[in-house]
């Protein structure tokens, strides 16, 4: 993937260029807001990470010119702000994700790869049924089934597993479910996360001999076949 | 707010009130007035009148004594043809009541008691047609049965007098219809300034700082009160707003160079093998800058709360307390303790979902950290769908009752809980949050354990 860095302080810059490097993207920077319009505009790039106070040109304004000219591009922002209402008015003015420094690289990489892959796996969210490997969910019916048979769930597990169903073969961290399934942009302090996966887990994977709920070590979760 | 409503608001404000007593006061000065000026012109009309009829009398009485009787009649003739003398009466009758000379056609029918003065009344022509007019007269008898009677017309009189009181009712009705009028009128135009004033007010306590009063060209109390405020707002605004960008870029100064910890500690990590020293260090580094941060997102969440500049919106209470007992319920469930909740449906609040649902958790989190393994968490939200109340009771140690002031304040971490992990901003960012939206946070003894009430 090609992914565009807008960032001006440099040792975050740094750090992140050489991570996506390594985890085999393409990948150009822009120290400011007004040369990485000008790139995001000019190179065809898969991807922009664009940082939210830049000089030159603020990153919010960056992502709006860039919306006004009809360009789609995935952007996930990153921002040094105080959160709450920071996260509403970047993603408002057409960011995809937001993400608060300081982050891990993991969650990064992470929401880059739900981000990229968004829409153009089988599991899309126009899909009324999804499927992996045995397990079946039905959005529709709202019933669960691995190896045909059915799979009590609670209202939340269901969502849960929808989500961890349509971001299959990604590696999902804590945040992005507590955000996605709840819709908190808190971080619990306990466990909380870890306590519903390991219920969901029991519901799907307990009966049967491939597990397909992983654990991915310092990252979160992710739902596959193999392993 | 209903026509009805709207109505019955005006009726309520100071300048119809201030308008009706005025009215009523402006009322009965008229009807005093006017009654004083009746009873003076009365007494002026009616007695002259009834001393040139006692004149009259006195003079006829003088005369039947010295003249013969067809002089006498022709005198009464006389008389009443006179046209100096506008509006008396004369009537001389005969024992049968016949009338023998005067200018009344009949001898009225008078009670005898109704003593020396009596009215009656009289048909006399006006114009083409007739008029009945009230004649005020004295009778005495004079020789061998004969009567007589002698009156002035008083219908003028009458006609004045009630027309001055009809024009006396007509004075006050329309005081006072002018006086509730204006106040009706007046009432509406400061209500419907006030009505401006508190819609911006309400708009202002939502956190936007931007809104302004509204002011018209006038230069009267109201306007200058209104500018006076807007002016303070431009204070508070310039203030909050100050608060906010040092608080933004607070959050920039501190959130940047742990970023750059992170990044170059994660950065560092892959070259070395995992179990050395050098990686343990970094590992350290890497989990010391994620607990800095969720201090640092707490204690800027608390100073966000604070300023008041944070969105709000509708929020439905009742699905997110639901929700979060959700978030929380296999947590309790894994410590074998009994979360149960009861929730009224239906409540609404103005606020920030965000950290209202960051103010529940935080009480349940604090809850399931300090029950004892087996232990009861019980929430409730009850009360009105407007006013609603969440309360979460558990049964862990509680704290004490001259503590529980203290607790809110920034940092305070009692003796007894020095060996649960948290940063010790829990209940201070319930607080703030509570504050926000103008909600009262109470601590009380659940007895044993800790009740939290959050009275919206």
């Amino acid at each position: 993937m090609h992914i565009l860095i807008v960032e001006d302080d440099e040792v975050a810059r740094d750090y992140l260029a050489k991570a996506l490097r390594e985890a085999g993207h393409t990948v150009d920077v822009a120290n400011n807001g007004l040369d990485g319009l000008h790139m995001a505009s000019s190179i065809a790039v898969d991807m922009a990470i664009v940082d939210r106070m830049l000089p030159k040109m603020d990153g919010l304004a960056l992502v709006q010119s860039l919306r006004a000219t009809g360009r789609k591009v995935p952007v996930l922002i990153l921002s040094a702000l105080g959160d709450v209402d920071d996260r509403i008015t970047g993603l408002r003015a057409g960011g995809d994700d937001y993400l608060t420094k300081p982050y891990h690289m993991s969650e990064l990489l992470a929401r880059i790869d739900a981000l990229a892959r968004r829409g153009d796996s089988g599991n899309s969210e126009t899909n009324t049924k999804l499927k992996l490997a045995d397990l079946e969910l039905d959005r529709m019916t709202r019933r669960v089934t691995r190896n045909g048979k059915k799979i009590e769930l609670t209202a939340r597990e269901f969502q849960l597993l929808e989500f961890m169903m349509r971001h299959s073969g990604q590696v999902v961290t804590r945040t992005m479910l507590l955000e996605g399934v709840w819709d908190y942009h808190f971080d619990p302090q306990t466990n909380v996360i870890d306590v519903h996966i390991s219920r969901l887990r029991q519901a799907i994977d307990k009966d049967f001999d491939k597990p397909l709920l992983h654990t991915v070590r310092g990252a979160g979760y992710s739902l596959r076949e193999d392993e | 707010m209903s026509p009805d409503q709207r109505f019955l608001g005006v009726l309520d404000t100071s300048p119809f009130r201030i308008a009706v007593v005025y009215s009523i006061v402006f009322a009965c000065g008229a009807a005093a007035l006017l009654g004083a000026v009746d009873f003076a012109v009365s007494r002026v009309v009616d007695g002259s009148t009834d001393n040139l009829i006692e004149a009259e009398v006195q003079g006829l009485r003088e005369q039947v004594q010295v003249l013969s009787r067809s002089d006498f009649i022709e005198l009464v003739e006389q008389r009443s043809q006179d046209q100096d003398v506008r509006g008396a009466v004369y009537l001389m009758v005969d024992p049968q009541l016949r009338p023998v000379a005067g200018n009344v056609p009949a001898w009225p029918t008078v009670d005898a008691d109704q003593g020396k003065w009596f009215h009656f009344k009289v048909s006399v022509p006006f114009g083409d047609a007739t008029r009945v007019h009230e004649m005020r007269a004295q009778r005495f008898p004079l020789y061998g049965g004969y009567r007589m009677l002698v009156g002035h017309d008083v219908q003028e009189r009458q006609d004045v007098k009630s027309l001055m009181m009809r024009g006396l009712i007509a004075a006050v009705v329309l005081t006072l219809l002018l006086g509730l009028g204006g106040g009706f009128w007046m009432g509406r135009r400061i209500l419907a300034q006030a009505g401006a004033i508190s819609a911006v007010a309400t708009q202002i306590m939502r956190g936007d700082l931007s809104q302004r009063l509204p002011v018209r060209e006038a230069d009267d109390e109201i306007n200058s009160l209104a500018r006076e405020i807007n002016n303070m707002l431009d204070k508070i605004e310039q203030l909050t707003l100050g608060m906010r960008t040092v608080l933004d870029s607070a959050a920039h100064d501190l959130r940047t160079p742990l970023n750059r910890l992170q990044a170059t500690a994660e950065g560092a990590m892959p070259t070395l093998t995992p179990g050395s020293p050098e990686r343990r260090v970094l590992e350290r580094v890497s989990s010391e800058v994620d607990h800095m941060r969720s201090t640092l997102d707490a204690l800027l969440r608390i100073a966000l709360a604070e300023t008041g500049t944070v969105a709000r919106e509708p929020v439905d209470l009742s699905q997110l307390v639901e929700s979060v007992v959700e978030l929380y319920a296999p947590v309790s469930e894994e410590r074998g303790i009994a979360l149960s909740s009861s929730v009224a449906p239906g409540a609404t609040v103005q606020g920030n979902r965000q950290l209202l649902a960051q103010a529940l958790a935080n009480l349940l989190d604090n809850a399931i950290k300090f029950t004892p393994d087996g232990g009861h968490i019980r929430v409730q939200l009850k009360g009105s769908s407007n006013e609603p109340e969440v309360i979460v009771e558990d049964d862990g140690p509680g704290i004490p009752a001259d503590k529980r002031e203290i607790v809110l304040g920034r940092r305070v971490r009692l003796d007894s809980a020095r060996n649960v992990p948290g940063s010790g901003l829990g209940l201070s960012l319930v607080a703030a949050v509570t504050k926000l939206h103008g909600a009262n946070l109470v601590l009380d003894d659940a007895g044993p354990g800790l009740k939290v009430s959050l009275k919206f």
